[in-house]
């Protein structure tokens, strides 16, 4: 892939995280461009939802450098808060705010941080429920609405930052198999609008369709990366392809 | 004093203890027939007593109510007072920030080491020493101070009992750590919260009449004014008792009433 003439989004340079005696991220460095769509698997436990969360620095690392759009995120200088208000993240357990109605849920951040007016926040508001097609829950609280229609509510939350960077960490793993599908929909649009996206998944389906790369990882460190057509036609790991067979 | 627990994944089995008028739930029938039995039951004996005896009864029953306003005054500016101790304590128990967190640790084990009777006393007449302050004001400012120390400890327990996800996700969004709390994190806590200040509330109240040896003329003050003056002794004490127990039972029924409430939405 050609990436001489693109923007670096997300650049990692040889970062490591403990947790304890553990290593969750071993020397890991990876550049994210703009516009690409990143796809990282591998078995539970081996660092990819610690690498999602460094980027946003839910989790901050022991060692090495993060860069996230120009931002030394490691740096005391940065304001992480401003870093963070271009970095959409989706949960895995949703944590939609149960006490807000669900249009609340999206003009909250609208109006605090990016100091929006109610009318304008409640437009934009408006717009992403009926983009993520839930604009009749508008004024229900979360806890009215299936787990499905709640993840859309929260990536539709944040959206509503106008992020340039979408983290998603494993967002359909706590969903009932029927409401999957329409929360991969939503994200395929995204990734068709050209957002930039880094997704941690099982979903080998989304990754084969949307990934521009997928990466593996295991034991807290990238063991390949490439290509979907790469992955699944002929992995040259043989970790990949243990764990690409088991989950196939 | 009435006790939470904030972490979710403890298991240990809670044994809840206050020290209010046990909270008369519709689930549980005996407590809630003892809460009516005593409520109309103190009701209709102050009332007998009124009326078949209105010397000394009926004359104490006319007596005392500008001691229970001032019960209720001292009670409400202490909870306010404390509250606000309380908030800010919670929040410092949870700070990251070493020396927040000693302070609000230390204050919390302090005053709760020490008998709020000792406390009334230390405010008002040794730190009277330094500067006089009036005993009303002696009086809510140590009862909101001790107070204060057990709302901190249902403040934090409150916080921590919310999700972290719902930080992670303000966070997120780009909120800093206070504006997150306010938004996200303090209006749910607070649900949480809100039937263990009503306890504190109750038991404040109770604790109230310890202000009487400060010369605060509040219920058991002028209780004691009036026995004094008349020798009815057993006659004002028993009024004094029954309107007390009709307040806080009054009270811990809104508690109830008021938790029941919550948990429907």
């Amino acid at each position: 892939m050609s990436t001489d003439n693109k923007n670096t989004m997300v650049k990692l340079r040889n970062v490591y995280k403990y947790f304890g005696q553990l290593k969750a991220l071993d020397n890991v460095s990876l550049d994210i461009y703009d516009g690409e769509k990143i796809v990282i698997i591998g078995p539970s436990g081996s660092g990819k939802s610690t690498l999602l969360r460094s980027i946003n620095k839910l989790e901050t690392i022991d060692a090495g450098q993060i860069i996230v759009d120009g931002f030394d995120i490691c740096d005391q200088e940065t304001n992480i808060n401003k870093v963070r208000e271009e970095i959409g993240m989706v949960f895995q357990s949703f944590n939609v705010f149960p006490h807000k109605t669900v249009l609340e849920n999206i003009s909250l951040a609208q109006t605090v941080v990016r100091k929006r007016s109610k009318k304008e926040a409640s437009q934009i508001s408006t717009e992403l429920l009926k983009k993520v097609d839930i604009l009749e829950k508008s004024n229900e609280y979360p806890g009215k609405l299936s787990g499905g229609q709640q993840q859309r509510v929260a990536i539709a939350r944040a959206l509503a930052m106008k992020p340039k960077l979408m983290l998603f960490d494993e967002p359909t793993s706590a969903l009932d198999p029927e409401m999957i599908g329409e929360v991969l929909e939503v994200m395929i649009t995204l990734a068709k609008e050209g957002m930039t996206m880094i997704v941690v998944t099982h979903e080998m389906g989304f990754a084969r369709e949307v990934a521009d790369r997928i990466i593996f990882m295991d034991f807290g460190a990238i063991v390949e990366e490439g290509t979907p057509e790469h992955f699944f036609k002929n992995p040259t790991r043989e970790r990949t392809k243990i764990f690409l067979n088991q989950i196939l | 004093m009435a006790e939470i627990t904030g972490k979710k994944e403890t298991k240990k089995p809670v044994i809840e203890i206050g020290d209010g008028p046990a909270i008369p739930r519709k689930t549980d029938v005996g407590l809630f027939t003892a809460w009516r039995f005593s409520f109309i039951g103190a009701i209709a004996i102050i009332a007998y007593l009124a009326i078949s005896k209105p010397d000394p009864y009926l004359a104490i029953l006319k007596f005392v109510p500008d001691g229970i306003l001032v019960t209720f005054q001292v009670t409400i500016e202490a909870i306010i007072l404390a509250l606000v101790i309380g908030l800010f304590t919670g929040l410092g128990r949870i700070s990251k920030n070493r020396i927040i967190n000693g302070i609000a640790s230390i204050y919390v084990e302090v005053i709760r080491g020490i008998p709020l009777l000792v406390q009334l006393f230390y405010i008002y007449f040794a730190l009277g020493r330094v500067i006089n302050l009036p005993a009303m004001v002696s009086a809510v400012i140590a009862m909101a101070v001790c107070y204060g120390a057990y709302m901190g400890e249902i403040f934090r327990a409150g916080i921590e009992s919310i999700d972290k996800g719902q930080m992670e996700a303000a966070r997120s969004l780009g909120m800093t750590s206070s504006q997150a709390m306010m938004h996200v994190i303090l209006p749910q806590a607070f649900k949480t919260i809100l039937p263990p200040i009503g306890n504190e509330f109750v038991a404040l109240l109770k604790d109230s009449s310890l202000v009487s040896i400060l010369a605060v003329s509040d219920l058991l003050r002028r209780g004691r004014e009036f026995a004094s003056e008349s020798f009815t002794y057993f006659e004002t004490y028993t009024m004094v008792a029954l309107i007390y127990l009709i307040i806080t039972l009054f009270l811990s029924k809104l508690v109830s009433i008021m938790e029941e409430r919550i948990s429907v939405d």
